[in-house]
Order: C-alpha cells, then sequence, then structure tokens
C-alpha cells in the first residue's frame, strides 16, 4: 500500500514535470540576454527578446494578427459548414456516417506541405496566393473535419426531438436554432471552435506554402530556433499562449 | 410543419463534403498537374514524366524516405508503448494526474521543437547539468531528436485514447481474473489488450499518418541530411529551376500516398471496431 502511494507520488511528479518544464525553459530563456554555456543559469537577465517582437521591423505583430484572423475565418467557416453535416452525420446510418467521417477527416492524414503545394497551383493561377483569405480557405481543409467530430457528437436523438417539441409550438426555424439548438449544443460549439482556433493557428506547412509575405508565428519561429534561441523563446511564448487560453476556456465551458 | 420534416438530412453534408472535395481533391489535383508539368506556372505543354524519372534516380529522395518512415516508425512504436504503460499508471492514480499527463496536447509541435533544442542541442540545458556526458541528439543523424519530440507529443494523445477504452467493465474482467489467480502479465495480454488493442491501433495509425507528412519538427531538430521527405520536397522547390517545383509536388504525393494507404488500413479497422 505504501509502495503504491510512493509510485503514485513519482508519477504525478514526474508528469507535473514534463507538464511545467518547457513553459518554465521557454520563460527564462525569453528573459536571458546572455546563457553562454556552460552556465546552468543566465549570466545576465533582459528583454532583448521582447524588444525583438516589440520593434518594427520585425514583423512579428503583423504575424499575430495574421495568425489570428486567419484562424478566425477557419474556424467561422468551418462552423457554418461543418453544423449542418454534423446534424446530417449524427442522423446517418452507422455504414454512411463511418463512410462520411473517414472522407471529411482523410486530409488530416495527408501531409500537410503536399496540400499547401497543390493548392498553391491554383491559387497562384487564380491570383489569390499570399492573402489571408487564401490561407484561411487552405485551413479550412483541417478545421473543418475536427469541427464536424466534435458537434457530431452534440447532436443526439433528444435534441432533434427538443426541436420537433418547439415546432410544434410553432418556432420558426430562426427561434429553434436561437433558443433551442445553439444553447443545448453550446459546449460543443465551444469546444470545436477552440479546436479549430488551435489547429489553424498552430498550422505550419501549409501557410509556408500559400502564405509568401503573408506570414503567421509558426512560420517566423522556425528560422530562429536554431540561430537565436533567445528570441526563438519569445515567440514561442507567444505561439503557445492562446492555445493555452483556449484550452482553459474549454476546461471552464466544460464545468458549467 | 411537420416533425418529419425537420429530421437532418443527409443533403446537409453536402456543403462540406463538397468544400473537402474541392480544397483537397484541387490539392492534390494541383500536386499531380505539378508533378508532370515542370513549366506549369510558365506555360502548359504535354504532361511530361520527367519529374518523376528525376525523383526514382535520385539518391537523397529514397534516403529521405528510408529516413521518415525510419522515424516514423520508431516514434510511433515508443509511444504506443509507453501510453499503454501511462494509461495502466494512470487509472489507479485520480482525475488530477490524467489531466497533467494530457497537458502537453495543445502544446504545438515546433513550440516542443523549440524546447527540445534548448534542452538537447550540444551546449544545451542537459548537456550543461550533465557535464561530461555529450548529448547529440538535434541534428543527429538517427533522427533520435525527432523521435524525442514525436514521443513527448503523441504519448499524451494515445493515453487518452486508450484510457477511453480502458472502461470499467474491463477493469471488472481484470479483477474477476485476478481472483481466479491471473496474474499481472496475464491479465494485460489476455483481458486489457483485446479491449484497449483497437483505439491503441486506430490512434497508432493516425499518428504515424501525421508523423510521414508533418515538416516543421524535422526542419528544427532534425540533420541536414538526409532530411524528412516533406524538407526533401521543401529544398526542391528552393532550387532555381522550375523542373525543382515539379519534383517536389511528386516527392509529396508519394507522401500522400504513403497517408492514403494508412487511412485504408484505419478505414478497415473503424469499420471493424464500429461493427
Amino acid at each position: 500500500m505504501r509502495e503504491r502511494r510512493h509510485a503514485r507520488r513519482l508519477l504525478i511528479a514526474m508528469l507535473a514535470i514534463a507538464a511545467v518544464l518547457p513553459v518554465l525553459t521557454l520563460l527564462v530563456r525569453a528573459l536571458a540576454d546572455v546563457w553562454r554555456a556552460p552556465a546552468v543559469l543566465p549570466q545576465e537577465l533582459g528583454l532583448r527578446g521582447v524588444r525583438y517582437v516589440l520593434s518594427d521591423g520585425a514583423g512579428v505583430v503583423e504575424a499575430v494578427v495574421n495568425g489570428a484572423l486567419i484562424a478566425l475565418l477557419a474556424t467561422a467557416g468551418a462552423l457554418a459548414l461543418g453544423w449542418p453535416a454534423a446534424r446530417a452525420l449524427a442522423a446517418a446510418p452507422r455504414r454512411v456516417r463511418h463512410v462520411l467521417v473517414l472522407a471529411i477527416a482523410m486530409p488530416l492524414l495527408v501531409p500537410q506541405y503536399a496540400i499547401g503545394a497543390g493548392l498553391a497551383e491554383w491559387f497562384i493561377r487564380l491570383g489569390v496566393t499570399d492573402t489571408v483569405l487564401a490561407v484561411a480557405l487552405a485551413h479550412l481543409i483541417y478545421t473543418l473535419p475536427y469541427v464536424v467530430v466534435v458537434l457530431a457528437g452534440a447532436f443526439s436523438r433528444e435534441l432533434i426531438e427538443l426541436e420537433e417539441a418547439a415546432a410544434t409550438v410553432g418556432a420558426g426555424p430562426l427561434q429553434r436554432l436561437a433558443l433551442v439548438s445553439l444553447p443545448a449544443s453550446r459546449t460543443a460549439l465551444a469546444t470545436a471552435a477552440m479546436m479549430a482556433l488551435i489547429v489553424s493557428w498552430s498550422q505550419y506547412g501549409t501557410t509556408l506554402a500559400i502564405g509568401g509575405e503573408t506570414t503567421t508565428l509558426a512560420v517566423m519561429l522556425v528560422p530562429f530556433a536554431q540561430s537565436d534561441p533567445q528570441i526563438a523563446a519569445t515567440l514561442a511564448i507567444l505561439f503557445l499562449a492562446p492555445t493555452l487560453i483556449a484550452l482553459a476556456a474549454v476546461a471552464r465551458t466544460l464545468r458549467t | 410543419m411537420t416533425g418529419a420534416s425537420l429530421r437532418p438530412r443527409a443533403r446537409g453534408a453536402l456543403p462540406a463534403v463538397a468544400a473537402l472535395v474541392v480544397l483537397f481533391g484541387g490539392a492534390l489535383a494541383g500536386a499531380a498537374w505539378r508533378s508532370v508539368q515542370p513549366e506549369s506556372l510558365v506555360r502548359d505543354s504535354a504532361p511530361r514524366l520527367d519529374a518523376w524519372r528525376t525523383l526514382l534516380h535520385d539518391a537523397a529522395f529514397w534516403e529521405s524516405l528510408r529516413f521518415t518512415i525510419q522515424y516514423t516508425v520508431l516514434a510511433t512504436a515508443i509511444s504506443a508503448a509507453l501510453a499503454l504503460a501511462l494509461a495502466a499508471a494512470l487509472r489507479r492514480a485520480g482525475r488530477g494526474a490524467t489531466l497533467l499527463a494530457a497537458a502537453p496536447l495543445p502544446a504545438p509541435h515546433l513550440v516542443v521543437a523549440t524546447v527540445a533544442v534548448i534542452w538537447l542541442a550540444p551546449g544545451g540545458l542537459a548537456d550543461r547539468m550533465l557535464g561530461v556526458v555529450a548529448l547529440d541528439v538535434i541534428g543527429d543523424s538517427a533522427g533520435i531528436g525527432i523521435v524525442l519530440v514525436y514521443v513527448y507529443k503523441e504519448v499524451p494523445f494515445l493515453t487518452l485514447l486508450v484510457l477511453a477504452a480502458w472502461t470499467p467493465g474491463v477493469s471488472e474482467r481484470e479483477e474477476a481474473a485476478a481472483v481466479l489467480g491471473a496474474g499481472s502479465l496475464a491479465r494485460l495480454r489476455h483481458v486489457v489488450w483485446p479491449s484497449v488493442r483497437a483505439a491503441l491501433t486506430i490512434g497508432s495509425l493516425v499518428v504515424a499518418a501525421f508523423l510521414l507528412g508533418a515538416l516543421e519538427v524535422p526542419l528544427v531538430v532534425g540533420p541536414s541530411t538526409p532530411t524528412a521527405l516533406s524538407q526533401y520536397a521543401l529544398e526542391a522547390t528552393r532550387t532555381v529551376e522550375a523542373a525543382g517545383q515539379a519534383t517536389a509536388a511528386a516527392a509529396l504525393l508519394v507522401g500522400a500516398g504513403l497517408a492514403t494507404l494508412l487511412a485504408l488500413a484505419l478505414g478497415r479497422l473503424v469499420g471493424r471496431a464500429d461493427a
């Protein structure tokens, strides 16, 4: 019994280290202006990384705005298309559902850079490459499957019966949506939206292939990862922060 | 309006399926077109297979393919084994421990790769703390750095899948087997494994398909040679010749083909698990 308690404590300690150490590492590294080997602790703390991020020429603020706009567009598009698809999926016979899920999830399995390079072929011809809208459209390939799968779980038989009951007392389609469907699937909607935001925000390969000058934090971070760890760490914190906020928001929604 | 008319019809899925067919199908068609049209952006001409010939005769491509499959198989197998062990340990450790184990899930791969460089590069924090032990796993030709980053990222995902399949019913059967004298290994093999196998295999296939095509982690922690398959394609696009774009497209289609094979296997498994 005592051994089991020790093992549990050891496990929790190891998991806590694995969860916290990366964030702590990034924070310390981002604030270490001088940290030369073999020193285990920084020799000089400072804000060089933060100054770089905020400087006009770096384009980091622009990359953050681009990434946020792309994520919002890709999420809005996925919710608009995913909502009716998820309803249909939830009501479909098992075999049809199985085929539809696989078809919708298939793009998640194909190399992202391959999808980006293939789409770039058409976007260049259409003259729409290198725009926020083009990248958001490409990201829709990844956000839509997540949204459909998460929302499909929310459309139960009970929800459809509730909608039917609202219809029998005279509620129109918009009233049913606002008063029944949306409130009943609030948690799933929040989870789907947050997942889509995270997926789009974290995208690298497709954005690299299509974005061109429309850069995002992910594309900006790669060259710094080996050449300048302080700026890389500062960018990584900026890159990580929205995903943690999104996760906290989902956790809060799930609790309420 | 009658209740029956409110039933969601299959056509509700059409806009989403159409969007994916246009975008995803268009992407694959675009890559295929580019691979047989080395100068497609300058002028369209009769399809040529030069890029495919170049690719198939390029030793660096085969080396990239071997390297990509090697780290994909290694990282997936290690992640699956660790996920099974971690799920077994977490079952008795409480909800807080499971939440801690899931913590790396939302972190982008690129962030984990950045942390790996800070810790594991020559002269990095691990090197400094361990002193004499020289670590050489960032940019190593065996791809150990890539495997480590992927294991850190994928173990939580697979662990959650295993835990979802490890239902109270399975635990009850485990207890019954224990009462009948089955040891822990026998319980794992005959009771737990048959219950969690489908979830772990499906999850592992999803992980493997993702790793086959991912670009950012090999770019940050991988070696300059051999390169990952997507990295090989990226480098081909950066050559001055237009033919490089076609070679890149061909290489990416090989990656897409491998992923499709995995997806087909996945489809069969999901179908079987669903039956």
